[in-house]
């Protein structure tokens, strides 16, 4: 854990879920991410905030091992999930996406039924029991808060969604497969603001079973559902801390110089 | 006032010209773009009124028969006398029946979609998802290429290449070992046939199928991939339960393009078929025919027949084989419109 603040001292006693060290990342010969290090404590919602391009969804990316689809991409260094480092030798990049969901910038539904939506992963995973899919179904869109809005029409195309609620089902499918950390990579950012704070409150619903890592674009964003926030600039991880700190007393000058708006 | 009608009447003159040009050239536009459109329909419908025309008096000489029937015979040139039904006439001891070609395009076509299929599918999903970034650009120009390769080169590469390594190692040894499988044992041939054409066939309309169900994935399903390795899939099943099923239609369409392209591919098949007349093929490496092929090989001998019956019949397959492809895509269109509808897309 990088303390650097005081005031975390309540929430350090909280155990570090997940934990990156020493993390770098190349694209080929571009140096995306250069040595950072993060602790994310349990159960709690950590903002990753910085201008465009500056590496965070590239970060946030590592965290699951989803840099192993893009063939150009390199990892060096380790993440640790509970103390065991997910990119050592012999562990199967299956499992710990298994453990550590994702939700993505733009609502990616599969061109299926809102149930099959759900239970996808489920199925993937073994399950072919009907009955308990459809428990699996309810309570994951409970989860999502999208329930009402669909339970009469579990088996409609989900891409007759709207956009808002195609990304609580998302949120409902990453939760069906009951991960211990979620990831979301702006997952507001083609939404409305109603759609939007449906998906904030949501957030903030989470934490209490899962811990949240967000990538957001919006400082806004950050400061309404976080409890700590990480700061990136062109590939370098420049200061992490709770999220009243980082927006009232930035220690670095380049952290107060973009959250008081003098980069893009 | 005066002054004032000068103005109104300079205000029309500087108008009216300008609306005229617009509505002038939309009209043009209008007109023009109107009869290309027709003209797509009318060079379908003339060239189909023009064969069936054509075939008329091969269509009412060979009736039935020519479904039925497998016998494809001119008649006897030299023989007394002509032989006549329905009012038209053909060379005494004639008989035109089309079944040996229509099975074997069929076959031909069957067949090449079974092996084409599956390595398509999998040639497309490894070029989208799995090779090296590197080589996308080698493989995907390696794909463009044969597909560009015109026919007659396959088909000699066939006639001097696969034919004689079918011949002398394929077939002897399959037919010798493993013989008690069905439509593997039997006489091993000459290495014409079936699978020299299946085997030709495929190599042309993989990579037609390779390069549109790649251009189909890219353009949609990279999220979709994504999406199902999140969820803790492995990448088998993200391609096959999550992009295959997303790009349903799209492959459907390129199957089916293919299956067409098969099905009146004329010069490579004719040069590795073993141009079969008269029997049906006894086992995978027997010799077939296809309808565009025996037009081509039997069109010589038809243009020896004075009655002309000949060239009419071989009108005849060619209709057949625009009614076959035909259906063929009207298929298509509705199995595409189907999955639309039930992915809940715009149809």
């Amino acid at each position: 854990m990088i303390v650097t603040n005081p005031d975390q001292t309540s929430a350090s006693t909280a155990a570090t879920k997940l934990e990156a060290r020493d993390l770098n990342i190349y694209y080929g010969k571009f140096h995306a991410i250069k040595n950072a290090n993060l602790s994310v404590p349990q159960n709690c919602v950590m903002a990753l905030i910085g201008p465009s391009g500056c590496g965070k969804s590239t970060f946030i990316r590592a965290l699951n091992r989803m840099h192993d689809l893009t063939p150009d991409a390199r990892v060096e260094g380790s993440v640790l999930l509970d103390g065991e480092n997910i990119y050592a030798g012999g562990i199967d990049p299956v499992t710990i996406r298994h453990r550590i969901g994702m939700v993505f910038q733009r609502p990616n539904p599969f061109p299926k039924t809102i149930f099959e939506n759900v239970v996808y992963g489920p199925k993937i995973h073994g399950e072919r029991n009907k009955k308990k899919l459809l428990e699996i179904c309810e309570k994951s869109l409970r989860g999502a808060a999208l329930w009402d809005e669909v339970k009469d029409r579990l088996d409609r195309s989900a891409l007759d969604l709207s956009g808002g609620q195609q990304q609580r089902l998302c949120i409902a499918r990453c939760l069906a497969v009951d991960p211990e950390v979620i990831l979301m990579d702006e997952p507001a950012s083609a939404l409305d603001p109603i759609a939007t704070s449906k998906v904030e409150d949501l957030i903030d619903e989470l934490k209490k079973e899962y811990t949240v890592v967000i990538v957001t674009h919006s400082m806004q964003q950050a400061a309404r559902i976080s409890d700590f926030t990480t700061f990136f600039l062109m590939g370098e991880l420049i200061e992490t801390g709770t999220t009243s700190s980082i927006f009232t007393k930035p220690k670095d000058k380049r952290t107060e110089d973009y959250i008081t708006g003098r980069y893009g | 006032m005066a002054s004032m009608d000068i103005r109104v009447g300079d205000t029309a003159r500087a108008v009216s010209p300008a609306a005229l040009q617009r509505s002038g050239s939309q009209t043009i536009l209008a007109v023009l773009t109107g009869l290309a459109a027709l003209a797509s329909f009318a060079i379908i419908f003339l060239m189909l009124f023009f064969l069936i025309a054509y075939a008329y008096p091969a269509i009412r000489f060979n009736g039935i028969e020519f479904f039925t029937s497998g016998i494809w015979n001119i008649g006897n040139q030299y023989g007394s006398g002509t032989m006549t039904r329905n009012g038209f006439s053909a060379q005494p001891g004639a008989s035109f029946g089309a079944l040996v070609f229509i099975f074997g395009t069929l076959l031909t076509g069957a067949l090449t979609m079974v092996v084409a299929v599956p390595l398509s599918l999998m040639v497309a999903l490894s070029l989208v998802y799995t090779v090296p970034k590197r080589l996308r650009p080698i493989a995907n120009a390696l794909v463009e290429l044969m597909a560009g390769v015109p026919s007659v080169v396959y088909g000699l590469w066939g006639m001097v290449v696969l034919v004689p390594w079918i011949g002398e190692k394929l077939a002897p040894w399959v037919t010798a070992h493993l013989g008690f499988v069905p439509f593997l044992g039997g006489s091993a041939g000459s290495g014409n046939g079936l699978a020299a054409s299946v085997f030709i066939l495929s190599l042309m309309v993989i990579p037609i199928m390779v390069a549109t169900t790649r251009d189909v994935m890219l353009a949609q399903s990279n999220s979709l991939f994504e999406a199902s390795m999140a969820l803790g899939s492995t990448s088998w099943q993200a391609m096959t339960r999550a992009v295959l099923p997303s790009v349903r239609s799209g492959v459907v369409a390129s199957v089916l393009l293919a299956f067409g392209r098969a099905l009146g591919e004329t010069m490579a098949v004719l040069m590795v078929c073993g141009a079969a007349i008269n029997s049906y093929p006894e086992n995978i490496f027997s010799p077939v025919n296809t309808i565009a092929a025996v037009i081509v090989s039997q069109l010589e001998s038809a243009l020896t027949d004075a009655s002309g019956m000949a060239q009419r019949s071989l009108a005849e397959l060619a209709c057949a084989l625009f009614v076959i492809t035909l259906i063929i895509n009207v298929v298509a269109r509705g199995i595409m419109r189907g999955a639309d509808r039930r992915e809940g897309r715009a149809a």
